[in-house]
């Protein structure tokens, strides 16, 4: 699995209307922040992390994903067929970033409701209750559920019909760690039968363990998209290395090196090291000096984010609220 | 499973929901004390009804009666279909259902159906009832003609103001407004009307407070077509003798044709055009 394209986007946008009250016309609207033209293509068993700042467009792009939002222009297409919004709907399962459950109805009745929106039988229904582990609270009201199972609950819905493609917005949201750990090998055997997975999180940590896909998003436009790797070479990220060994490094062996941190205690020796010679660790071990640690360091998600922007940490951060209010760069259109 | 056999499974999920609602039971009394209340008020023989008026027939006595299902049935409508897709939203939950493969058009007429039935079955039960009180207190039993009328008349005045309470659910980003905007149309067509109707008939130069003058009559008979309610008691005169509005019985009927299919087309249109 892994090299099957189940779901191509070309240049697809959608623009928010937000209102824009003149004093003769107090109900006019006019486009506000959105996706600009984006183009992504999603393979089966890819397991792809949407990155992006608030407001730069993730939950937009995962609705538009998911038939929830129109497509205004470009199209959306599977083995090479341009796909209806209806047929859009039905290969995708979405999980919505806030779905608070509540009412007298049971977990049950809930996702036999959402069996029959789908298309798909009671008993498929059922057998996702027991995938997402609700079994022993299918006949619980939606009210007595904690957010955990609320979110349990939503999966299961997105789960229903089998979907090529499943898209998660904010997924880890209310969960502890065991259930986050769980859901996460949950995720990875799905992707493991096919399914294209799409998550985006504010959880980078638990998101940098699941994905083998990186997409970064910037107000409205993918930045970058690839495997991390692939990615961090574009960006230009230098291999780092972290190393701490029992004694310090010879004179010859530390000729050529690229040290960019180095410290040192009475029985460690620790060093950071940029584009390390692949034979490096070898010669370590053959002038018989004990390596405690020898471990490549990533770049974090937030690092590549600010490579890919040209923004810095703080400018980032600051770019939240500005987002929402600064027209797209590549829309060449006058704003109204 | 066909999809037309889903749709109606999805109705009648609707509709148990509503109508097991904690809403539903605070209403039921209500609508019974409007309801057979009326109509029990009504077929007192002794009954002295203002400008001597006196029932003659059962249809009559149901006409009179009727005025319990333009205030408390159309209000039990609206509070119950009110917040149809406007707690959706604020849950999350509509997110969900328009991302399913369904079409959005199904979706609109399985809110729409679900919502009228769970308030048409409980009005229609208090309607017959109604109506056999009528025979029962006053001798003068009701044809099947004129009881279909009346039946029919009823869900069709209930089904506008359900359309009217899931127009402004989906239009209201929050339930506030919802029910604002359902309850402020609710009392434009059943109490502001008549002053309504009143103000535009005296800027017309028609006698207004003459309730014999035949002018004004007319001129509030053809007004009445532009209200749900209005409508619904020309469908419900149209059983009745030597009664003269202005409007022919094939204008009632288009009326009514036209508040049906417009809202709901109107709806339907939200519905495939909805974000969340």
């Amino acid at each position: 699995m892994g090299d099957m394209d189940v779901m191509e986007f070309s240049s697809v946008k959608f623009r928010h209307k937000v209102p824009a009250p003149k004093w003769f016309n107090p109900f006019k609207k006019q486009h506000g922040a959105g996706i600009a033209e984006l183009d992504l293509t999603l393979q089966s068993g890819q397991i792809v992390g949407l990155v992006g700042t608030n407001g730069a467009g993730k939950t937009t792009l995962l609705r538009m994903m998911s038939g929830v939002l129109p497509i205004e222009s470009g199209n959306v297409s599977a083995n090479g067929k341009v796909l209806s919004s209806q047929e859009l709907r039905r290969r995708v399962g979405f999980m919505p970033e806030h779905v608070r459950w509540s009412g007298h109805e049971t977990v049950e009745q809930t996702l036999v409701e959402f069996a029959l929106l789908r298309g798909c039988s009671k008993d498929s229904a059922l057998e996702i209750i027991n995938v997402i582990g609700l079994k022993n609270r299918a006949s619980s009201a939606l009210d007595s559920l904690s957010q955990g199972m609320r979110q349990r609950l939503s999966l299961g819905i997105a789960l229903l019909g089998t979907p090529d493609v499943l898209v998660l917005d904010e997924p880890f949201n209310g969960m502890d760690p065991v259930a986050i750990e769980a859901f996460k090998r949950l995720l990875q055997s799905l992707a493991r039968k096919g399914i294209a997975v799409v998550v985006s999180s504010h959880h980078l940590f638990e998101l940098d363990q699941l994905i083998d896909t990186l997409a970064l998003l910037h107000r409205g436009q993918l930045v970058a998209h690839g495997t991390t790797v692939s990615i961090q070479e574009k960006l230009g990220f230098k291999q780092l290395t972290e190393v701490c060994l029992d004694s310090e490094l010879p004179k010859k062996l530390v000729q050529g090196l690229e040290i960019l941190e180095h410290s040192s205690t009475d029985n460690t020796h620790h060093m950071i090291l940029q584009n390390a010679p692949l034979n490096l660790l070898k010669d370590i071990v053959k002038s018989g000096i004990g390596v405690i640690t020898w471990r490549e360091i990533q770049p974090s998600l937030i690092e590549l984010l600010c490579a890919a922007t040209g923004l810095d940490r703080q400018s980032i951060g600051m770019d939240v609220e500005n987002s929402a209010w600064l027209p797209m760069r590549t829309l060449q259109e006058e704003e109204e | 499973m066909t999809p037309s056999s889903r749709m109606w499974k999805l109705i009648m999920g609707v509709f148990r929901r509503r109508f097991l609602s904690t809403r539903m039971l605070i209403m039921l009394p209500i609508l019974f004390l409007f309801i057979p209340g009326m109509a029990w008020g009504f077929s007192d023989p002794n009954i002295q009804l203002p400008a001597d008026q006196v029932p003659e027939t059962a249809a009559e006595t149901m006409f009179l009666a009727s005025i319990g299902i333009v205030f408390a049935g159309t209000m039990a409508a609206v509070l119950l279909a009110h917040d149809g897709i406007s707690k959706d939203r604020q849950s999350g939950v509509l997110e969900l259902r328009l991302s399913q493969p369904m079409p959005r058009w199904r979706q609109s007429m399985i809110l729409v159906i679900g919502n009228w039935a769970s308030i048409a079955v409980p009005v229609t039960v208090l309607m017959l009832i109604s109506m056999w009180l009528v025979g029962y207190r006053s001798d003068m039993w009701i044809s099947a003609g004129d009881s279909i009328v009346f039946v029919v008349a009823a869900w069709l005045v209930l089904l506008w103001y359900t359309v009217f309470a899931l127009l402004a659910s989906s239009l209201a980003k929050e339930q506030g407004s919802a029910i604002a905007f359902s309850i402020g149309l609710w009392f434009l067509f059943t109490l502001l009307w008549v002053l309504f109707t009143t103000l535009i008939a005296a800027l017309n130069g028609v006698a207004v407070g003459e309730s014999k003058d035949a002018s004004y009559s007319v001129f509030e008979g053809r007004l009445d077509l532009l209200s749900p309610n209005g409508v619904y008691h020309h469908l419900l005169e149209t059983r009745l003798e030597d009664v003269n509005r202005g409007v022919s019985s094939t204008g009632v009927v288009m009326a009514a044709l036209a508040w049906t299919v417009f809202p709901l087309l109107w709806f339907t249109r939200r519905i495939k055009r909805l974000v969340p």
